[in-house]
C-alpha cells in the first residue's frame, strides 16, 4: 500500500499544533505551580505556628513575576546560542561548502539539492559535507532562506543511490521549508528557561554555596530554612521541565513524520527515503549506542536525519538508557513502516559506484538482520 | 440590545468578512503565480536539456564512429523540440502548441534515450569522464523537468483545492478564478499503453 502522504502531512501538522499547544500551557502551568508550591511553605508554618498569618504583599505577583523572569532569562540565554545562524552552525558541526569540481559525488549531490528545490518551489540551500564522517547522516540548519545550509556526510555520499539520496535531501528541505529548525529551537530555549526555575530551586539547598533568602520567614536563621521553599520549587521545576521536554520531543519527532511524507510526497517514490532509512536500520545495528552525529553539539540532534538521544534528564548526566519518549526522532522501524505501509527490513550498507549507481567491488555488507 | 449597539455588531462582523475576504483574495492570487512561475521552471528546464545535448552528440560522436544514425537522429530530434518549444513560448495559451511541444520532447527523450543505452556497449566510451559527467547533467535535467511537471500539478492542485473550498470558493467566483488544468504526460491512449523497448 502506498504511503497517503497528503493525510500524513496533515495529521502530522495538525498534531504538532495542538503538542505546541499543550506546550504553551505547561510553560503558564509552571509559572502559576511555583506560586502554588510556594503557598505550602507558608500554610505549612501558619498550621507549626497556629497563628493566622497572613501572605506578605505582593506575595503572588512576586511569584509569578520571578517565575516568569527566570524562564524568559534561560529562554533569551539559551536562544543566544542556537540563533547564531544556518551557515556559521553547519560549520560549527564541522561541515564545509561542497566542492562540484573536485569529486563526481559532490556535483551530484549539488544536482540532487537543485532537482528537490525544484520539486519543492523553495529557494536553495548553501550545499556542505560534512567530510570524514563515514555513517550515512545529514543536517539542516538556517531559519532564513538567505542562511540556510543543508550537509551530507562523506558516508551517504558514497553509500546511498542518487534515488536514496533525493530522498535524503527531501527530509531534510522539508524541514527548512516548514520552519522547523526555528520551531525546535524555539521549543528547546524554553525548555532550558524552564530548567531554570529547577535550578534556582536547587540553588536553595543547602549544601549549595549561595544561601539566598526565602519569601520571608520569621524568628529564624535565613540560611538554615531556605530549603523549605527550595524543594517545592525544584519539585515544580522538575516537573515543569520534563514536561517541556517531553512536549518538546514529541513536536520534533511529528515534524520528523512530516518531513517522511513531504520527502515521498516531492520525490514520489517510497523506495527514495525508505531505502535511506532501511540502510540506517543496518547501520544502527552494527553501531549500536555509538553516537551517529559529532557530539559536541548536543543541543542540535534535532537537525539531524537520526539521532540518538533521547536520555532520562538526570542531573549528572549519567549515560541513562533512551527513552522513546524523550527521543527527538521516532524509532527507524515505525519511520519506515509508516513510509511502506508495512514493515520492511534493513538494506545491507556497500560502497556505491556512483558511475553506474551499483556497488562497487569493497563489497561493506554486514549480515543484516531481517525482520 | 439597542439598535446601536446592534449597529456596531453588524459593522464589526461586515468588517470581519471583508478583512478575510481580501486576505482569501490574496491567497488565490498568490497560488495562481505560483502556477504561473511552475510553468516557467519547466521551460527553463527543457532548454537547458537542449544545450546539453549538442555537447552529448560531440563526446559520443569521437567513439561511436558507426553509430551515425543514432547520432543524427538525437539532432534532429533536437532541432524539432527546440522548434516546439520555441513556438510554444511565442503562444503559451495555445494547447495544440503545448501538446506539439509535448510530443517533441517525448521523442526527443526516446533518442536519447536509446544513444545512452548504445554508449553502455564500448567501453572507452562509458569510461570517458567528460561523457559521465555530461550523462549525469542529463540525468539532472532529466529529473528536472520530471520534478519542474510535478510542482505544476502540485501548485494546481493547491489552487483548486483552495477554489473548491467552502467559503472560499464564494471569493474565488466574485473574482473570477477558476480551475487550473493539470499537465497531462500522456496525450493519447496509444501512449498509455505499455512501451514496446525496441533496441
Amino acid at each position: 500500500m502506498a504511503m497517503r502522504f497528503f493525510d500524513q502531512q496533515i495529521a502530522a501538522r495538525r498534531r504538532s499544533r495542538r503538542l505546541t499547544l499543550a506546550f504553551a500551557l505547561a510553560v503558564a502551568a509552571t509559572v502559576v505551580g511555583m506560586h502554588v508550591v510556594l503557598m505550602l511553605p507558608w500554610l505549612l508554618l501558619r498550621w507549626f505556628l497556629q497563628a493566622p498569618l497572613g501572605y506578605p504583599l505582593g506575595f503572588m505577583p512576586v511569584n509569578l513575576l520571578a517565575a516568569t523572569g527566570l524562564i524568559l532569562g534561560g529562554w533569551w540565554l539559551e536562544r543566544s546560542h542556537l540563533a547564531r545562524g544556518g551557515v556559521a552552525l553547519a560549520e560549527r558541526l564541522g561541515a564545509r561548502p561542497a566542492r562540484p569540481e573536485t569529486r563526481f559525488e559532490e556535483e551530484r549531490l549539488v544536482h540532487v539539492v537543485s532537482e528537490i528545490c525544484t520539486a519543492a518551489h523553495m529557494p536553495r540551500p548553501r550545499v556542505m559535507v560534512l567530510p570524514r564522517h563515514p555513517g550515512i547522516n545529514a543536517f539542516a540548519a538556517g531559519f532564513e532562506p538567505a542562511d540556510w545550509a543543508l550537509a551530507v556526510s562523506d558516508g551517504a555520499l558514497e553509500q546511498l543511490t542518487r534515488a536514496e539520496l533525493q530522498g535524503l535531501v527531501a527530509h531534510e528541505c522539508s524541514h527548512l521549508k516548514e520552519g522547523d529548525t526555528r520551531l525546535n529551537m524555539q521549543l528547546i530555549s524554553m525548555v532550558s528557561g524552564l530548567q531554570m526555575i529547577w535550578g534556582f530551586g536547587r540553588s536553595l539547598l543547602p549544601d549549595s554555596d549561595t544561601g539566598r533568602t526565602s519569601q520571608g520567614e520569621r524568628g529564624m536563621s535565613l540560611h538554615d530554612l531556605t530549603w523549605i521553599a527550595g524543594i517545592p520549587i525544584m519539585a515544580a521545576g522538575y516537573v515543569g521541565w520534563l514536561a517541556g521536554r517531553i512536549l518538546q520531543a514529541a513536536v520534533s519527532r511529528e515534524r520528523e513524520y512530516l518531513a517522511d511524507a513531504r520527502a515521498v510526497q516531492w520525490t514520489r517514490s517510497a523506495d527514495s527515503l525508505g531505502g535511506t532509512l532501511r540502510k540506517l536500520m543496518t547501520q544502527q545495528h552494527e553501531a549500536g549506542s555509538e553516537r551517529l552525529q559529532p557530539g559536541h553539539l548536543k543541543l542540535a540532534a534535532h537537525l539531524f536525519l537520526v539521532a540518538d538521544d533521547g536520555r532520562w534528564p538526570l542531573p549528572d548526566g549519567r549515560n541513562a538508557s533512551r527513552q522513546p519518549w524523550l527521543a527527538s526522532h521516532p524509532l527507524l522501524a515505525d519511520r519506515v513502516r509508516r513510509i511502506y505501509g508495512r514493515p520492511r527490513g534493513p538494506l545491507p550498507l556497500q560502497r556505491m559506484d556512483p558511475r553506474t549507481g551499483l556497488p562497487a567491488g569493497a563489497d561493506r555488507a554486514a549480515a543484516a538482520p531481517r525482520r | 440590545m439597542t439598535t446601536v449597539t446592534v449597529q456596531w455588531i453588524v459593522i464589526a462582523v461586515v468588517a470581519g468578512g471583508l478583512v478575510w475576504a481580501v486576505a482569501c483574495y490574496n491567497r488565490l492570487v498568490a497560488l495562481r503565480n505560483r502556477i504561473v512561475n511552475a510553468f516557467a521552471q519547466i521551460d527553463v528546464q527543457l532548454k537547458r536539456r537542449h544545450d546539453l545535448i549538442p555537447n552529448l552528440v560531440d563526446v559520443a560522436r569521437r567513439y561511436l564512429t558507426h553509430e551515425q544514425a543514432t547520432l543524427q537522429a538525437v539532432i534532429e530530434a533536437r532541432g524539432q523540440a527546440q522548434g516546439a518549444a520555441a513556438r510554444a513560448r511565442a503562444q503559451p495559451t495555445d494547447a495544440g502548441a503545448v501538446g506539439l511541444l509535448a510530443v517533441a520532447e517525448q521523442v526527443l527523450t526516446e533518442h536519447v534515450g536509446r544513444l545512452l543505452a548504445i554508449a553502455e556497449a564500448y567501453p572507452e566510451l562509458k569510461a570517458d569522464a567528460t561523457l559521465r559527467q555530461l550523462s549525469e547533467q542529463l540525468t539532472s535535467t532529466e529529473n528536472h523537468i520530471g520534478f519542474a511537471r510535478q510542482a505544476y500539478n502540485d501548485a494546481v492542485l493547491d489552487l483548486n483545492n483552495k477554489v473548491q473550498a467552502f467559503p472560499d470558493l464564494l471569493v474565488a467566483h466574485l473574482t473570477g478564478f477558476s480551475l487550473a488544468q493539470p499537465l497531462k504526460s500522456t496525450a493519447t491512449a496509444a501512449e498509455r499503453a505499455v512501451p514496446r523497448i525496441d533496441l
